[in-house]
């Protein structure tokens, strides 16, 4: 047996210990309430979009749209934050973790399989409401389009990430600071512009500036996912018009895997020397 | 000769706490080791340190210092804790699963096919009572029956090393028991188990050998019985008789005997206030040695009474901890 059959056995052995891991924070996040009412918030906010649209004349379609996205990525966010900040909080105080550390695995896999029920359930979820926002356009007689999936997968990267960071805060430190230094973390990150222009503006050539500008750049950039009214190359994005390539899409998901695996990375040393007392 | 399953050596865990950073050595170099095939328990009265080191071998926590080394390797190893089952002390697992669900996720863990884990998780919830309850979920479980789990689930691997932190807390006297029976059996199959629990008549009934802990060190080692010291501290007497002969008895055995052993750890004056008791079954008279015993069976037999028992009291557990310790590690230290 060369090693290579080896290593690829032990890398499979690997995922199967970590899917386990994974199957089970799928299953505790469809269980879990909260979620539901999210989701179901979620949907209503769609359904409300359908009430305005009535409301405007010839603009059903537009006004679905924007508020569809809106509503998925506002949600997602609250979702991510629980769910990021949640399991691994719960899985300590509970002590349910004292069971499945001394089963033959490593942190690290029950780490990243906890990152990866959470990634499979993000998925599932931003699925299913962009299939209930593609159903609500339908019967206004508009299209989803593919305009429309590349904002929803944006958004999903988005969501992503921020879970990847949330994580990163809850290896160290309680649920209820997890989620605002996550959350306020995601507030900058979407406000990276403002501040950028104030430290090249106001602060030009200041020592603080000169920080303020640094900090921003070792900050996630969740605007990369948001772009709709935002300015490329001189005309205005938006997934009525004119809206970003795959090619952008495929960049905002190399970053959000960059970012993110430096996360997770940072998340599995410090989760590695943790006493489970 | 085979290699010890279990072989700790000079452990030590020092928790290290809050702004303050007070410390408490919870664990103080603790060395001993565990053969294979053995039923071996950890002694010790609460807050002693059995869960800690319990912890330290499973790699919940890191050790201070010291090692351990488990079926041969260091703590940690994959491939070890393949062969390891672990019962956490009060085991609290996802209340959202039912028990077979919470089975087959741990036979995933451990890399078994579907059809396997089927077939263990079904024969173990049969073997440990919980059919009736395996498609519950666990959220409506009562404490013996996550009990139960734990079990089922420190087993589902087929440990050849079963390491169980009280696995008879929060039983009835039927769950103690049939505890006691799986762990005969888990030895009668040829495999290794280190239990820890305080008390005495569950070691004694099922321990090849025990380590006493008492205040983060290990104090003795051995087979129980050798421990514990054999000599008779005292004898209880249960009998019966008329008021006249009770009174009698009382005013003629009023004082422990002169010279007679004091017993150790208590305190002259509490204890020997007065050898003689009522109980529901009849009067008590403790005799503190042999002739005063005897003088006291003849006196009742003399006076028309009926002797019901005559039982010698050896030291038990807690006066062994009493007489390691005294005090406990959180009083001492804080
Ligand atoms: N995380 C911790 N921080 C500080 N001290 C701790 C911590 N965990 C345990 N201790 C202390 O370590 C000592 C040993 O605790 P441990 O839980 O190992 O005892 P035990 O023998 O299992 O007792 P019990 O029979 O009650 O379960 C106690 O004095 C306890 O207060
Ligand atoms: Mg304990």
């Amino acid at each position: 047996m060369g090693t290579s059959s080896n290593g690829q056995r032990g890398l499979f052995a690997s995922f199967g210990r970590m899917w386990a891991i994974a199957l089970n924070t799928f299953r505790e996040a469809v269980r879990n309430k909260v979620l539901a009412i999210l989701v179901m918030f979620a949907v209503a906010l769609m359904a409300f979009s359908l009430v305005l649209g009535q409301l405007s004349l010839h603009e059903e379609v537009r006004i679905i749209k924007d508020l569809g996205l809106a509503g998925i990525s506002i949600f997602g966010v609250v979702i991510a934050l629980f769910l990021g900040v949640n399991l691994l909080s719960k899985e300590l105080d509970r002590k349910t973790v004292y069971a499945i550390i001394p089963k033959p695995l490593h942190r690290h896999e029950f780490l990243l399989g906890k990152y990866l029920g959470l990634l499979v359930t993000m998925v599932a979820l931003v699925a299913l409401m962009s299939v209930v926002l593609a159903g609500f356009l339908l019967m206004q007689g508009g299209r989803h389009g593919v305009l429309m999936v590349r904002a929803e997968i944006l958004i999903l990267l988005e969501l992503l990430l921020l879970m990847a960071v949330a994580m990163l805060f809850s290896s160290f430190s309680s649920p209820w600071l997890s989620a605002m230094f996550a959350g306020s973390l995601w507030v900058i990150g979407r406000n990276t512009a403002e501040l950028e222009a104030f430290a090249t503006g106001k602060l030009e050539g200041s020592a603080g500036g000169t920080v303020l500008e640094f900090v921003l750049d070792l900050l996630p950039d969740f605007r990369m996912f948001f772009v709709s009214g935002a300015n490329f190359d001189e005309t205005v994005v938006s997934v009525h018009g004119s809206f970003v390539s795959w090619a952008y899409v495929g960049s905002a998901a190399a970053y959000a895997a960059a970012y993110g695996g430096m996360c997770l990375l940072i998340a599995v040393l410090l989760f590695q020397r943790r006493d489970f007392t | 000769m085979t290699a010890p399953v279990l072989e700790v050596d000079g452990l030590r865990k020092e928790f290290v706490r809050g702004f303050l950073r007070k410390r408490t050595v919870a664990v103080d170099g603790v060395s001993f080791h565990v053969e294979r095939g053995e039923v071996f328990g950890f002694l010790g009265p609460n807050g002693a340190g059995k869960t800690t080191t319990m912890k330290m071998l499973m790699g919940l926590i890191y050790p201070s210092g010291g090692t351990a080394t488990i079926l041969g390797a260091a703590v940690g190893d994959i491939e070890a804790k393949r062969r390891i089952g672990y019962l956490p002390e009060n085991p609290y697992f996802y209340d959202y699963l039912s028990a077979t669900e919470y089975l087959h996720m741990i036979g995933r863990i451990y890399g078994l096919d579907r059809h396997e884990r089927r077939k263990r998780a079904t024969r173990l919830l049969e073997r440990l009572g919980l059919a009736m309850a395996e498609g519950r979920a666990m959220r409506s479980y009562s404490k013996g029956m996550l009990q139960r789990v734990g079990l089922a689930q420190a087993l589902i691997g087929d440990p050849e090393l079963v390491v169980l932190d009280e696995p008879m807390s929060g039983l009835d006297p039927i769950g103690r028991r049939e505890v006691r029976e799986l762990i005969l059996e888990l030895r009668g199959q040829g495999k290794t188990v280190f239990f820890s629990t305080h008390i005495l008549a569950d070691a004694n009934l099922l321990c090849d050998r025990v380590g006493i802990i008492v205040k983060g060190k290990l104090r003795d080692v051995g087979p129980l019985g050798e421990l514990l010291s054999p000599k008779v501290l005292r004898i209880e007497v249960l009998w019966q008789g008329s008021a006249e002969l009770q009174a009698a008895l009382r005013e003629q055995f009023a004082e422990a005997e002169p010279g007679s052993e004091a017993e150790p750890g208590s305190e002259p004056g509490s204890e020997r206030e007065s050898p003689h008791s009522s109980s529901s079954e009849g009067q008590v008279f403790v005799a503190q040695a042999q002739a005063q015993l005897d003088r006291f069976v003849a006196a009742v037999i003399a006076g028309g009474g009926e002797i019901s028992s005559v039982t010698p009291q050896r030291e038990t557990l807690e006066q062994l901890f009493v007489r390691d310790s005294g005090t406990r590690p959180e009083e001492q230290r804080s």
